[in-house]
Order: C-alpha cells, then sequence, then structure tokens
C-alpha cells in the first residue's frame, strides 16, 4: 500500500464513521450524544482531508488548489496504483 | 443536487482477476435487488414522504446506495482485468464479453438488462417503506449468496462491508415506519393515505 493509499483509508474511515452518524441522525434528531460525536468526527476528518488535499490533489471540485492535472490524473476510485 | 467524492465508501482492491465471479457480483451492480435500483428506488419514493425524517432517511440512503453502486462496479472492474479471451470464455464470461467486452453494464447474473419495474415506488409512504424493508433484506440475501461462492478475501471483504450496510438501513427504514405509524390513526394507519390525502402536514 502507499502513502497515498494509506492516508486516503484513514480519512474513509473517518467519513464513513461521520456518515453512519449522520444517517443515525435523520431518524433520532434530537440525540445529543450523535451530535456531540458528529462534531468530534467532523473536526478530524476536516484535518485529515486538508492534510491529503495537500499533498494529493483534490478529492471533490469543491477543493480550491488549483492543481488541475491532479483532477485529471491522479487514479480513480476504481484504479489500482501500479496500473499505469 | 450532486457533489462527487474522488473515493470509495469502503476500499476496493482485488489482485487476482476471477471473471465467473464477477458474473455472478454484477447482480449487484443490475439485477433486481442491486444497488442502481436500490438507489434508484429511495431516491424517487423521497418525493412522496409526508414527514421530514422519513425524506431525509430515503435521501440519504438512496445517496449512500449510489457509493455502492460504485463500490460493486469497482469490484467488477477489478475481477475482468488483463484476462485473455480464452480465460474470459473458460471462465463462463464470454456470453456478457460478445456485447460489453469488459465495461461494466448494469444487468443481472443471467444477463438480463436492469429494469425499472423493481424500482416500487407506490406514492404510499407504509406501502413504500415496507417495500425497503424487504428490499434491505433481499440485497442482503444476494450478498451472502455471493459470499457462499467467494474464497478471495480481498472479493470478501468489501462484500461483507456492503452486507452490513443492508442491515444498517433496515434498522432505519424500520425507525421510519415507526416515526410514521406513530402519527397517524393508532386504529387504524391505513385510514389514508398522509401523503395524498392530507394536504399540509408538517
Amino acid at each position: 500500500m502507499t502513502e497515498r493509499e494509506r492516508m486516503l483509508r484513514r480519512i474513509q474511515a473517518t467519513q464513513f464513521a461521520l456518515w453512519e452518524l449522520h444517517v443515525y441522525r435523520d431518524t433520532h434528531p434530537a440525540c445529543r450524544e450523535a451530535a456531540a460525536k458528529y462534531k468530534e468526527t467532523e473536526a478530524r476528518l476536516k484535518e485529515r482531508r486538508a492534510q491529503y488535499e495537500e499533498k494529493y490533489g483534490p478529492l471533490d471540485e469543491r477543493t480550491e488548489t488549483g492543481n488541475r492535472w491532479a483532477w485529471i490524473r491522479n487514479p480513480w476510485p476504481w484504479q489500482l496504483e501500479e496500473e499505469d | 443536487m450532486f457533489v462527487y467524492e474522488k473515493k470509495l465508501q469502503y476500499p476496493v482492491r482485488i489482485k487476482n482477476p476471477n471473471a465467473a465471479l464477477a458474473k455472478l457480483i454484477s447482480a449487484q451492480y443490475g439485477g433486481p435487488n442491486g444497488e442502481l435500483g436500490a438507489s434508484l428506488r429511495y431516491l424517487s419514493q423521497r418525493y412522496a414522504m409526508p414527514y421530514p425524517e422519513l425524506t431525509a432517511v430515503l435521501n440519504d440512503i438512496g445517496t449512500e446506495e449510489l457509493g455502492h453502486l460504485e463500490m460493486v462496479g469497482t469490484i467488477v472492474y477489478q475481477l475482468t482485468r488483463g484476462l485473455s479471451p480464452e480465460e474470459i470464455d473458460k471462465q463462463g464470461f464470454g456470453a456478457y464479453f460478445i456485447d460489453h467486452t469488459t465495461g461494466i453494464y448494469p444487468a443481472d447474473a443471467n444477463g438480463t438488462p436492469f429494469s425499472a419495474a423493481a424500482l416500487a415506488v407506490s406514492g404510499d409512504p407504509v406501502a413504500d417503506l415496507t417495500e425497503d424493508l424487504a428490499a434491505e433484506q433481499k440485497a442482503r440475501l444476494v450478498y451472502d449468496n455471493i459470499l457462499r461462492f467467494c474464497d478471495d478475501p480481498d472479493v470478501k471483504d468489501p462484500i461483507r462491508f456492503l452486507r452490513e450496510r443492508e442491515i444498517v438501513h433496515f434498522q432505519r427504514f424500520g425507525e421510519a415506519l415507526r416515526l410514521l405509524t406513530d402519527r397517524l390513526d393508532v386504529k387504524n394507519v391505513y385510514a389514508f393515505n398522509p401523503s395524498f390525502d392530507k394536504k399540509k402536514r408538517r
């Protein structure tokens, strides 16, 4: 596994935790415990995404990195690193 | 509006191609219990939901299913990489290959193209949410059946993740149905269709 993949996996794990809380809160909008966990996870994700994007380019089109080539050239999610 | 994220919900990294397995797993791309049907079913049903929690559940689970569609497509793509025509034929992928080569096409495991008949949008929230509970169980059992034919840990890992998501979604839909019936007539929840017969409910 490359360093890029390792960093991406940590983002995937954090974002999954955040998503799980998000869907849970659809049916439990008043749950304070979930709200606190959501906030905490959100902050961690923001930090991890910023670290990744600075090094490897944008994860979505909202990121302002000015690096057009990174979006086009960096591997797409279905591609394996050794492919090209 | 959707924003694309350049990553999978859960990583997929398959080293060994296996077209026979790809053919079975493609059922969850374009089959009646697959992720394409699930995403379009929930995203289409959400318009008729009478309470905000229910709309949110359908919107968000429908969105997550699009992420699962991408994961299943990735699994099928990686399982059919780098094979020779002989290997493709020997592994029972020849009939698919003739029309689609190794492109990702939404069909069930028998090759029948995706049908919108699997969507089931009734405009009645009790009927739709009950349909969704069954849909999650049907998707779960397809993943269980896939696992019966699968001994590659690279494939089993993301399939198990997808299987678990069906169980979590079943739980959320159960809560949504409960939130709905709690707000209807306790003696007869079917007294009227809250999406159609009563206007301006919140």
